[in-house]
């Protein structure tokens, strides 16, 4: 057999053959511990389909699970299958998965069609049809009149952007980005997160991983929780805030004279308790955090009050994780 | 356009074109690899500037035995005089006052006037040879036994003698045979054979097949892991082991032709500015060719090791800096002893030896050439102890070896060969398989 030096033949791209029955991603008690230290323990979950996104502080253990999907680290501990593939062992489940990594790290020397279309050429795409390809996929992550710049002149988002344009060149099933918004600008997180839901509409197994919540929360109902190594929840993002309804909210607010808009607030149904950190600020708390941001604007406007600031400390990961973790506010 | 069958090596074409080609362009865009190369041409260039520089000012013969004094200043160089039976230390007795009388020779007819003429033939371990071409032997006018100071009862010639436990040949000479031999012709073509085998061995097989591995492959994979990059390179359905392969493929598709143009440079800078009669000097393209040839083999060994090493700790250079400081010996080792069994666990032994095996084929009357070079005995200037022939020998003699197998030369040069395609290709498994279980953050 004589090497394909002119590569005009037909690409390919999905010769390996998957178990059919299996799911896209299958962890079942998977642990990855160096030394003493756990960074993943005993994850056990399964994934087919749609867009979960992967919520953890930095350190929860989102990066490790990624790597450990696309076979970079090996598990301590478990079974990992991608489409009933083992990825530590064979590579060639990846012929059906596109990795957007983490790291900034890119080569600035290339432009981005090169970049997407010379990767592409690793999943047995000939020249021609990584062209083509790389030219389908810039185009539809918005980079397609750049797709001629060198890497190194793109900003953050376009590099992102390259990234996912390189992870999806393969017309992969399962998706995984590891912090693809991170360090983006508000318009190429829009971009980004619409690439992400199109996929997801596409029927496409999206796994994205953040550490803010409120990201996530516009791509996908979907969500595991992931703090300290542990899966802390998995399932639908407002089940989940159900559950945390179940404990007080609070709600900041901050205001010229805190005692006035006490007296004025103190006679909703839903206010369970206020109290004063400083004469200038009052915090309510909730079991019903939007009843009270409905009735809040119109006590504020009536009585006159004078707001600067109101805030939901507990509307943040953190505290969501301390609610899971510990029964209270972190 | 015609669809070619899509099978799995079309695939794996495919992705060993692809990786190769960016790692070529990954080395062009790199400002360390033009340096590194360029320090290479720099550091071999400039040795072969000193042999312009040599070549071109060519050498001095000189009158090795001193016939072309006129001692006795009656107008006749004591070589005529000796030549035609009269005392060169009597101004009296002179080719002049013969009947009929000979006119004076040019003092320089007798510079260089008794050049070799030792060959070997046949098996016999004990051979009759050399001519005394200026008649200062057979006119001797002497004892008998002076003409035949070799005691083999032939007066005036040369004895070849082989010593039947090591092989190696030794000459006797009788009184003044073959002593005046053309000193600048072979002080020439001996700094050129040793040029030749002295720029191919230290300066192509070592300094840049070994040296250019060491900073060019080190990182292949080592540089891409600590990057983060080579994320974008595992993430698609590819082995490890290939990536690492065509990784290497790329390395060698940057070094390769580097060393194929130099080889071509020198060759014919060398060819034309050697000792020859044509313009241009054509023998020695065979052992250019197996330098170039030597270079490669030994890039590629040393390609794998020290990418294995990279790949093995992040400071991998650490641990090839030992390893080449251990070639280095080892190519030492075989200038003065090519059969040292030392030789065979080092790479640079293997890739030698490809060289000499070339030597050996292209010039094949290099034992008697350096036999006539390091034991001519009266080879020094006249009055002076400095021999041209002797040191430009001794330079030969420290760079040719014979190849160490004790074959010939196309078997050792196949035998090396194969040694070192399957040296790269152990060292392939051995550092697929470290990178294979190499966990990347």
């Amino acid at each position: 057999m004589m090497p394909d030096f002119d590569q005009d033949g037909k690409g390919q791209t999905k010769q390996w053959q998957p178990d059919l029955t299996a799911p896209a991603v299958l962890l079942e008690g998977v642990s990855k511990s160096y030394g003493r230290i756990f960074a993943l323990s005993n994850i056990t979950m399964a994934l087919n389909g749609g867009v979960t996104g992967v919520l953890g502080m930095n350190g929860a253990g989102k990066s490790t699970m990624f790597k450990l999907l696309m076979g970079k680290l090996k598990p301590s501990q478990g079974k990992i299958r991608l489409f009933g593939t083992d990825p530590w062992k064979n590579p060639a489940p990846y012929a059906r998965v596109g990795f957007v990594p983490e790291h900034e790290k890119m080569y600035d020397w290339m432009t981005a069609h090169q970049f997407v279309s010379t990767f592409a050429r690793l999943n047995g795409l000939t020249r021609a049809e990584a062209g083509i390809e790389a030219d389908r996929v810039l185009n539809f992550v918005g980079l397609a009149d750049v797709a001629h710049k060198k890497l190194g002149q793109y900003s953050k988002g376009m590099r992102q952007r390259a990234k996912i344009a390189h992870a999806l060149v393969n017309d992969p099933d399962l998706i995984i980005l590891d912090e693809p918004l991170q360090g983006c600008d508000p318009l190429a997180r829009t971009t980004i997160m619409n690439v992400i839901r199109e996929l997801g509409r596409m029927g496409r197994t999206v796994l994205v991983s953040s550490h803010i919540l409120q990201e996530i929360e516009r791509i996908t109902e979907q969500i595991i929780i992931l703090h300290n190594g542990r899966l802390l929840a998995l399932g639908n993002l407002h089940a989940i805030r159900e559950k945390l309804d179940q404990i007080p909210h609070r709600i900041t607010i901050e205001t010229d004279d805190a005692k006035a808009l006490a007296k004025d607030v103190i006679d909703m149904d839903e206010v369970q308790g206020i109290s004063f950190p400083d004469q200038k600020n009052l915090t309510i708390q909730t079991h019903n955090l939007g009843a009270i941001h409905a009735q809040l604007p119109k006590v504020i406007v009536d009585h006159a009050h004078k707001v600067h600031s109101i805030d939901n400390p507990d509307d943040d990961l953190a505290s969501i994780l301390g609610y899971l973790t510990n029964g209270g506010g972190v | 356009m015609q669809t070619k069958p899509n099978t799995i090596y079309r695939a794996l074409d495919r992705k060993a074109a692809a990786l190769t080609e960016f790692t070529m362009r990954q080395y062009r865009t790199k400002v360390s690899t033009w340096v590194v190369l360029g320090v290479g041409l720099v550091a071999i260039s400039l040795v072969m500037l000193i042999y312009i520089d040599v070549m071109a000012t060519g050498f001095e013969s000189v009158d090795n035995d001193g016939d072309s004094f006129d001692y006795d200043n009656d107008g006749y160089p004591n070589g005529q005089e000796l030549k035609l039976g009269t005392d060169p230390y009597m101004a009296d007795s002179n080719p002049g006052l013969l009947d009929p009388p000979v006119e004076p020779e040019p003092a320089s007819n007798y510079i260089d006037e008794d050049g070799f003429d030792i060959t070997l033939e046949g098996t016999s371990n004990l051979q009759s040879t050399g001519f005394d071409d200026d008649g200062d032997c057979y006119n001797y006018d002497g004892t008998s036994s002076r003409k035949d100071a070799n005691n083999n009862n032939i007066e005036c010639d040369v004895l070849l003698v082989q010593n039947r436990y090591t092989g190696e040949w030794e000459v006797v000479y009788d009184l003044n045979v073959d002593e005046d031999p053309d000193d600048a012709a072979y002080a020439a073509e001996a700094t050129h054979m040793a040029f030749v085998l002295g720029i191919g061995k230290m300066g192509f097989v070592l300094l840049l097949g070994l040296f250019l591995p060491l900073f060019l492959a080190t990182g292949l994979i080592r540089d891409e892991m600590s990057a983060g990059t080579m994320h974008f390179m595992l993430a698609k359905p590819i082995a490890r082991t290939e990536v690492f392969l065509y990784r290497i493929l790329g390395y060698l598709g940057i070094v390769w032709p580097y060393f194929i143009v130099l080889g071509v440079i020198f060759a014919t800078i060398s060819g034309f500015m050697g000792p020859s009669e044509g313009l241009f000097r054509f023998q020695d393209l065979g052992v250019w060719l197996a330098i170039v040839f030597a270079t490669m083999m030994a890039s590629f060994v040393y390609g794998m090791l020290f990418c294995t090493m990279g790949v093995m700790w992040r400071y991998g250079i650490v641990l090839a800096i030992p390893f080449a400081a251990w070639e280095l010996g080892m190519c030492l080792v075989s200038m003065g002893a090519p059969d040292a069994a030392i030789l065979r666990f080092s790479v640079i032994g293997w890739a030698l030896m490809i060289v000499d095996s070339a030597a050996v084929m292209v010039w094949p009357n290099m034992d008697m050439f350096l036999l006539q070079g390091t034991t001519f005995g009266d080879g020094s200037t006249f009055g002076d102890d400095f021999s041209i022939i002797e040191s430009s020998a001794d330079a030969l003699d420290f760079f040719y070896s014979k190849p160490g197998t004790g074959s010939s030369g196309l078997a050792s040069s196949v035998i090396a060969t194969v040694v070192l395609l399957i040296q790269g290709a152990f060292l392939w498994f051995i550092g697929g398989a470290i990178f294979k279980g190499k966990e990347i953050e």
